[in-house]
């Protein structure tokens, strides 16, 4: 069994009313020249998190990753792993060990010697250091390998290599550069359910850099949203999905529908205009421009003149895809086309299915799952 | 990885029969004329002068077929030839030394630091030389270290010295800085080729998991660019010990090394004795490529693929 080894000098949780978060970031910054690769973040990742730093390429997470493994210096701020500031710490000195995303295995040394060079490094004894390579070799399932070169390993295997090469380490926080980006999808999924289980096993934060939100969705405890060298947005999953900050993290984390309108008090009651129409908003919204957003599944589709429910627009089906376990319906309302996803197999959901092109509807939703966002 | 394969070609009962025997000369004729070439350029030569090694060079000379070892001996015994050989080893070391010291940090820098583009056009001109011929670039190189050479009067118009310096002037030092120039680009070549090769993420991984730098250098870089070392090595070194032209042309009369012995024995004549010399370098060189290519073997298991 494969335990989590304290970091010496941390002080114990119960000295502390808060635990000393695994890494934090105090207005770091990092510059190339000109260009502003990121911008007087801060953040922090509490230990025993798996935490992902999620966005499209160039917004800046691979630099945090790398700011953190200690490849690259901070322009200016700080940066704290367990409470120590290691702003000018080299890489080798520090207690985060990384997964590359090429894995960076070394191709003339033998998959026990790889997990092993880490802690040939520390000096450990050499019965300490073949029994931890058989534990961590164990805890990813290739025990059986031990003697074979990178070469001869699918890319699952390399992946799991590296791995364990840095666990082996017992670090405080395990960087992951994207390290499911080479594998083919089937692969990806099986890795990040064995990725989620080993987090579980060894209780080690984890900081995991990906582009790819179901990816993020499905593993992590934590995700930080960045775009543009800034965080736009940090939460649980759920927090994320469910009330994105802004129109970014709503468009990437997810499908979503999007409305451009205005919220109008009428009465005690909020509305929201949307060019010739009219649907309800939740109470305490202010008046203004603002932008509604819906996820597909919380939108429904009833006979365009039943008047039962909130109110919804009037649209038109101009396409239904069936994709087994869902529908998508795409449907053209005056504010423009909206894409409702139906599950597949309730009896309630078979009539919402089942449309024909060309069909007159109503689309709706209840006002919870709407959430407004201003620009 | 050796996988031995046939080239998809069926190996069946035919192979013995006539039609095999046709089907297998019309695969080797293409090797035909390198055959030609390797046969009558090289073993022939080299077997005439093997016989020539062990027999006499007359009065008149001309070589004579009286058998002895005589030529051989002559080496061993008269001090001279194993002095200059030793001298001539000496000489090669240090400029494999010296070619390996700028080429290995001088490649890492290109491959590392620079974009293809940049590589290119060092490259090239670290091969341009090559263009102009050998004896060319070493007589360039007599008129800079020569006495009325550009570095003495350099070094004389800055007032760092008053009497031209002699130490890069017939002397070997001199072939010493000739030989360096003139071989670096080999020992660069070959050390480029396999640094290209090699993934500097390892480097990075190396760090991360403990590594000091020169710790990465030595277990992650070395080992996977030993079998590039070793070919800069050959590069350099072998072709030193047939080197005559650098330290006739540069070097003194006391600069000479192996190969001006050996021609020595030709511009006078003795054949034979020059033969024998020459079958011993040849000997040696063998013996060493023998050893290296052991290292060769190892290299190829692990660095493939």
């Amino acid at each position: 069994m494969v335990t989590n080894q304290p970091w010496p000098g941390r002080p114990a949780d119960s000295d502390l009313a808060e635990p000393v978060p695994a890494i934090e970031l105090r207005h770091a910054t990092k510059r190339y020249g000109e260009a502003v690769a990121l911008d007087d973040v801060s953040m922090v990742i509490q230990p025993g998190e798996f935490f992902c730093l999620l966005g499209p390429s160039g917004c800046g997470k691979t630099t945090t990753l790398n700011l953190i493994g200690g490849f690259i210096p901070l322009t200016s701020g700080d940066l704290l792993i367990e409470g120590h500031t290691v702003n000018d710490l080299p890489p080798h000195k520090r207690n985060v060990n990384t997964v590359f995303q090429s894995y960076a295995l070394f191709p003339h040394m033998t998959v026990a010697e790889n997990v092993a060079f880490g802690l040939r490094m520390e000096k450990l004894s050499k019965a300490d250091i073949a029994q931890r390579t058989r534990e961590y070799l164990e805890l990813v399932g290739l025990s059986g390998l031990a003697g074979r070169l990178p070469a001869q390993m699918s890319g699952g295997q390399q992946q799991r290599v590296a791995l364990a090469r840095a666990l082996a380490k017992r670090p405080a926080v395990l960087l992951l550069d994207e390290p499911l980006g080479a594998l083919d999808l089937k692969l990806r999924k099986q890795m990040q359910t064995e990725l989620a289980r080993i987090h579980r096993q060894v209780g080690t934060t984890f900081v995991f850099v990906t582009h790819d939100q179901e990816e993020a969705l499905s593993m992590a405890t934590q995700i930080a949203i960045m775009s543009n060298g800034t965080v736009l947005q940090q939460g649980s999953p759920r927090e994320v999905y469910d009330r994105p900050a802004n129109r970014f993290v709503a468009d990437f984390v997810g499908d979503t529908n999007f409305l451009a309108g205005t919220v109008r008090r009428d009465g005690g009651q909020a509305v929201f205009d949307v060019g010739s129409a009219v649907v309800d908003v939740q109470g305490d919204a202010e008046a203004g421009p603002a932008t509604l957003m819906i996820r597909p599944e919380f939108l429904a589709l009833r006979q365009g003149d039943a008047t039962d429910g909130p109110r919804g627009l009037t649209a038109r089906v101009v396409n239904v895809a069936f994709l087994g376990n869902h529908t998508r319906i795409t449907v053209s309302t005056a504010a423009g086309e909206m894409v409702v996803v139906r599950p597949h197999g309730t009896r309630d959901s078979t009539a919402d299915t089942q449309r024909e092109l060309g069909e007159e509807v109503c689309v709706w939703w209840r006002t919870e799952n709407a959430a407004l966002i201003r620009e | 990885m050796t996988v031995a394969s046939d080239g998809g070609v069926p190996s069946g009962p035919a192979a013995g029969s006539s039609s095999g025997l046709v089907k297998r000369f019309g695969r080797a004729l293409p090797a035909l004329p390198g055959l030609a070439v390797l046969l009558f350029l090289f073993l022939v030569p080299m077997a005439i002068m093997f016989v020539f090694s062990f027999w006499r060079t007359n009065n008149d000379f001309v070589v004579v077929p009286e058998w002895n070892l005589g030529n051989y001996a002559r080496f061993f015994v008269e001090g001279t030839y194993l002095r200059t050989f030793i001298k001539t080893l000496i000489m090669a070391g240090l400029v494999t030394v010296a070619a390996l010291a700028i080429g290995l940090p001088f490649a890492y820098f290109l491959v590392r630091y620079t974009g293809k583009l940049t590589q290119r056009v060092i490259l090239l001109a670290v091969i341009v030389p090559f263009w102009t011929s050998y004896l060319v670039r070493v007589y360039a190189w007599q008129a800079i270290l020569g006495e009325h050479g550009a570095l003495n009067q350099i070094l004389q118009a800055i007032g760092v010295i008053k009497v031209p310096l002699d130490i890069f002037n017939y002397d070997d030092p001199g072939v010493f800085v000739v030989l360096t120039y003139i071989y670096f680009p080999f020992a660069l070549l070959a050390l480029y080729a396999s640094l290209e090769k090699f993934d500097f993420t390892q480097l990075n991984a190396a760090q991360d998991l403990g590594a000091r730098p020169d710790q990465a250098f030595r277990h992650i870089l070395l080992p996977q660019i030993r079998a590039g070392i070793i070919t800069a090595c050959i590069f350099v070194f072998i072709p030193i010990l047939g080197e005559f032209l650098t330290p006739t042309l540069v070097g003194g009369a006391q600069s000479s090394l192996i190969a001006n012995l050996v021609l020595n024995f030709l511009r006078n004549d003795q054949f034979a004795e020059g033969a024998a010399l020459a079958i011993i370098i040849a000997a040696f060189v063998t013996a060493i490529m023998i050893v290296f290519r052991k290292s060769f073997r190892v290299e190829d298991v692990v660095t493939s693929g």
